[in-house]
């Protein structure tokens, strides 16, 4: 990656540009910059939105997402190395600023999440590639006096004539000519890069300390700013005594700001020292009187009323308990969890004679800008953003809080600002993935046919907090009580009206249940709640994966037995499952050590895993994960690979340690050695078979993770007979 | 005033001695490679080589280092001069979002430094102080072990390297 060059920077109108039939054209706010935010690179040849090449045969990318680890930068430049006949690793690949052209074609708003990136964009980016190639020909037939059909191309070149010119050559005549909007693009058997393994193209940069994340902007003239927020969310101040931090070295000053007090000093180690000097005090708030253990009763309480909403019905389910044999109900717990990437939230912002350019690596730069409008009243047109790598995203980045919060210190102290939250602000301060109590009631017939499957879930809804935060940043012009009206309806939608699919998704789709019904009891605690890796599937899946082995026990069936004659109209999810299944019956799992199964569909793809456990000193400990999975075509499979075993290790995370707990309302866990992340010594061997079913690519970021936690619970219980249903998984003594 | 020396090069502190050396490397030496992770020593992602032994420098005053050596990334290898784990980590796709990955690579160089040929519980012993949210361990393990073995990815690897420049 390149760094930009600000003063050469310059904007380009869209309407100018955005040839191709690429613009999608489409903005929330209605108000995003009419220009694209493309560098002019002297003598280079602006194709489109997305991509630019210079009379020195440099490429450039524009890559429309956010690079958090997932490998985008890679999926997304092998798209356009592909089509365009380049080698991805010669890309010059630069963030883009925020344009409705970068818009996520799956989201409308330029946003990074839900394991779509690569199947948004598999179409629309390839496209865009080959029309800049067609143009690149045509160019190049009309300059050396040649048919476009005698000219070939390799990496990067022209080949015509039995000679070799480099695309930059034609860029002069290219910007003359007008692209066409439909060039044909390549066949899968022609493809190149699609579908073969090479290393990522940003290891090397990531190796040596040399790629930007938000953390790392200097920019000269920058304060650092530390922001003290109360201990419970949502609580306002109502009175500190600022002089003994004011009195610290290197302090400028102390800002009153809406989420708490900004300590602003020449350093952050200055900051940060001034900053444990303040003591205020806070408003009480409901959610004080709240605890852990209060949670919980609050939703089987929930339960107890009987009064959910329904969602996702279909049959009846007094018939298909009639036609049972057996049933089985159980309950399930799953925690809230924190995301905690390892890059800590952060942003510097500049604010001067009018304009804003803000520097962060998040999930939502359309948001940031949003945001950074809405308090500073600076029109979208001047805020800049510059999106750096990110530092882990995880679903954490998408919550822009810490945008606010610069921006309102930015203006009160009139010098660009660089804001770090510490780690212990972000396990603290944070939004987090929902706690969630799961009651499945299910009936099978005497050939262990479900029959009937009656699922419930008591918890926060997820959409509302995300939307409440989302709202002020996407409608930046909207006035703050109507933006914060409109989050109060969705809270209130979704809390007695309709169900927040994301909070419930996972707990029915999977199996061919004749009859079924999914209730839903909205319980909100006004703690904040976000989307986390995986989202509602990663607990949904816990308990329906956990019940599946449970209603093979009871039906006498193998689970995969079991899970092959209830998914016959699932057919990728079922074939998934029978090549899992056989890998799993040719295992030979070490003396002590047993197997555990969990398959699940999410993101468009679907995942089954392997577990191989053992019981080590009273303790959990897992050997190895063997996953398969069908993603549609692999742009690369290494990457699916990396994902896959990402997702095992997050996942594995949460089963064996993660949680979250409240006392007073204030969230217990601080750092890593109370909310603790697996470590190598605990870390399985990943071993991952991709399923090439031929199709377009479907998500890899997210589903993974899903079947990890019930496959080990599904493994524990094979291996000691108790049958775990809480996560963490703690063995009983 | 505190003096050291920074990947070979004699610097002196005017901050506060008792700053932890990773702010002191990042802000005033502008050396943004070491990262910030948890400021407690319980991630790694702030470990540089100090007198050739891998220390987290979130928690080490600047005044401890007085007149000793310390070595960042920066000071390890260069995208066109990469040290063997740097070429290894390449070859091995192992960074993901990347974030932890200088104080992995510098764990893992005082490793082979002491230990040229360790075993997989060698690493295990000498790795887990570095957390990867992002679950990079395995592809950790496999490029330590490549490196030990002399598999030669370094060679590949620049290669690679001058195709990019």
């Amino acid at each position: 990656m390149s760094t930009m060059n600000l003063s050469r920077r310059h904007f380009l109108r869209g309407s100018a540009v955005a040839g191709g039939g690429l613009v999608i054209g489409f903005s929330l706010s209605g108000c995003s910059s009419a220009v694209i935010p493309v560098e002019n690179l002297p003598g280079g040849f602006t194709a489109n939105a997305f991509l630019q090449i210079t009379p020195d045969n440099l490429v450039r990318f524009y890559c429309p997402r956010d690079e958090m680890g997932q490998g985008i930068t890679t999926g997304l430049g092998t798209l356009v190395a592909e089509e365009l006949d380049v080698d991805p690793y010669t890309l010059d690949i630069v963030f883009a600023g925020v344009h409705s052209d970068y818009a996520n074609p799956d989201m409308m708003v330029q946003a990074t999440g839900g394991s779509n990136s690569l199947k948004a964009h598999y179409l629309p980016l390839r496209q865009a590639a080959a029309n800049t190639l067609s143009v690149l020909l045509q160019a190049a037939a009309q300059d050396l006096g040649v048919a476009v059909q005698d000219i070939r191309t390799d990496a990067g070149h022209v080949i015509a004539n039995g000679e070799r010119h480099p695309y930059g050559q034609f860029v002069a005549t290219a910007a003359t000519l007008a692209a066409p909007e439909a060039a044909p693009l390549k066949a899968d058997a022609d493809f190149k890069y699609i579908g073969k393994t090479m290393p990522r193209l940003d290891s090397i940069a990531k190796s040596t300390g040399t790629a930007e994340f938000g953390i790392d902007i200097d920019i000269p003239g920058m304060v650092h700013a530390v922001v003290v927020r109360s201990p419970v969310a949502g609580a306002t101040l109502v009175s500190v005594d600022t002089t003994a931090a004011e009195q610290m070295p290197g302090v400028h000053q102390v800002v009153e700001i809406s989420s708490g007090l900004a300590v602003v000093a020449d350093t952050y180690w200055q900051a940060k020292t001034a900053a444990a000097k303040l003591k205020p005090n806070w408003a009480e708030v409901p959610l004080a009187k709240v605890d852990s253990e209060t949670v919980k009763a609050d939703y089987d309480d929930a339960f107890a009323t009987g009064d959910g909403v329904v969602e996702a019905e279909q049959g009846d389910l007094a018939v298909g308990f009639a036609q049972a044999e057996q049933v089985v109900d159980a309950e399930y717990w799953a925690p809230f969890l924190a995301h905690a990437p390892l890059e800590p939230m952060n942003a510097v912002l500049k604010l001067e004679n009018g304009e804003a350019d803000l520097w962060s690596g998040t999930q939502g730069p359309i948001g940031a800008q949003g945001l950074i409008e809405r308090v500073t009243g600076i029109p979208a047109e001047k805020i800049r953003v510059h999106s750096t790598y990110l530092g882990g995203g995880f679903g954490r980045r998408g919550t822009l809080t810490h945008i606010v919060e610069i921006a309102e210190i930015a203006q009160a102290v009139n010098k660009p600002v660089h804001l770090l939250w510490s780690r212990e602000d972000d396990m603290r301060h944070s939004v987090y993935r929902p706690a969630s109590l799961m009651r499945i009631k299910a009936g099978i017939d005497g050939n262990g046919q479900i029959t009937a499957w009656d699922a419930q879930r008591a918890g926060g809804n997820i959409t509302p907090t995300t939307l409440r935060n989302m709202v002020p940043a996407l409608l930046p012009n909207m006035p703050a009580g109507l933006a914060s009206w409109l989050g109060d309806m969705t809270d209130s939608l979704f809390g007695s009206w309709m169900v927040d699919h994301s909070s419930i998704e996972g707990l029915y789709e999977d199996y061919d249940f004749p009859n079924r019904a999914v209730t839903h009891y909205s319980v909100d605690h006004e703690f904040p709640l976000t989307f986390w890796r995986a989202v509602g599937h990663s607990y949904t899946a816990f308990a329906i994966e956990s019940m599946i082995d449970e209603l093979a026990e009871k039906a006498g069936l193998d689970p995969i037995e079991f899970r092959l004659q209830n998914t016959r109209n699932k057919p990728r999810l079922h074939n998934v499952i029978k090549v899992a299944g056989d890998a799993m019956r040719n295992m030979q799992p070490a003396a002590g050590h047993t197997l555990g199964f969990a398959s699940h569909h999410s993101f468009a793809t679907d995942v089954a895993e392997i577990a191989e456990v053992s019981i080590e000193d009273g303790g959990i400990r897992v050997h190895k994960v063997t996953c398969v999975v069908d993603c549609g075509i692999a742009v690369n499979p290494d990457v699916v690979r990396a994902q896959m075993e990402s997702a095992v290790m997050f996942g594995l995370t949460a089963t064996l340690h993660g949680k979250i707990e409240l006392q007073n309302g204030a969230v217990k866990e601080s750092n890593f050695h109370d909310y603790p992340i697996l470590r190598m010594n605990e870390a399985p061997e990943v071993d991952v078979i991709i399923v090439d079913s031929g199709t377009a690519p479907t998500g890899v970021g997210e589903p993974g993770l899903p079947p990890l936690a019930p496959a080990v619970a599904n493994a524990v219980y094979r291996a000691t007979g108790q049958r775990l249903r809480s996560l963490p998984l703690q063995l009983e003594a | 005033m505190i003096k050291f020396t920074l990947n070979d090069q004699e610097v002196t502190s005017t901050d506060d001695p008792s700053t932890p050396l990773l702010w002191v490397v990042r802000d005033t030496f502008k050396l943004k490679g070491s990262k910030y992770g948890c400021g407690a020593g319980l991630c790694g992602a702030c470990t540089m080589h100090v007198d050739g032994q891998a220390i987290r420098t979130c928690v080490t005053p600047v005044s401890a280092v007085a007149g000793k050596a310390v070595t960042t990334i920066e000071g390890l290898g260069s995208p066109d001069d990469l040290h063997p784990l740097q070429a290894a980590w390449h070859a091995h796709s192992v960074p993901q979002c990347g974030y932890c990955q200088s104080g992995q690579i510098m764990s893992a160089a005082a490793l082979l430094e002491q230990n040229p040929n360790p075993s997989a519980a060698d690493i295990d012993a000498a790795m887990s102080g570095n957390l990867c949210r992002c679950g990079c361990y395995p592809r950790i393990k496999q490029a330590i072990l490549s490196v030990a073995a002399d598999e030669n990815l370094a060679y590949e690897a620049k290669t690679r390297t001058e195709v990019n420049a």
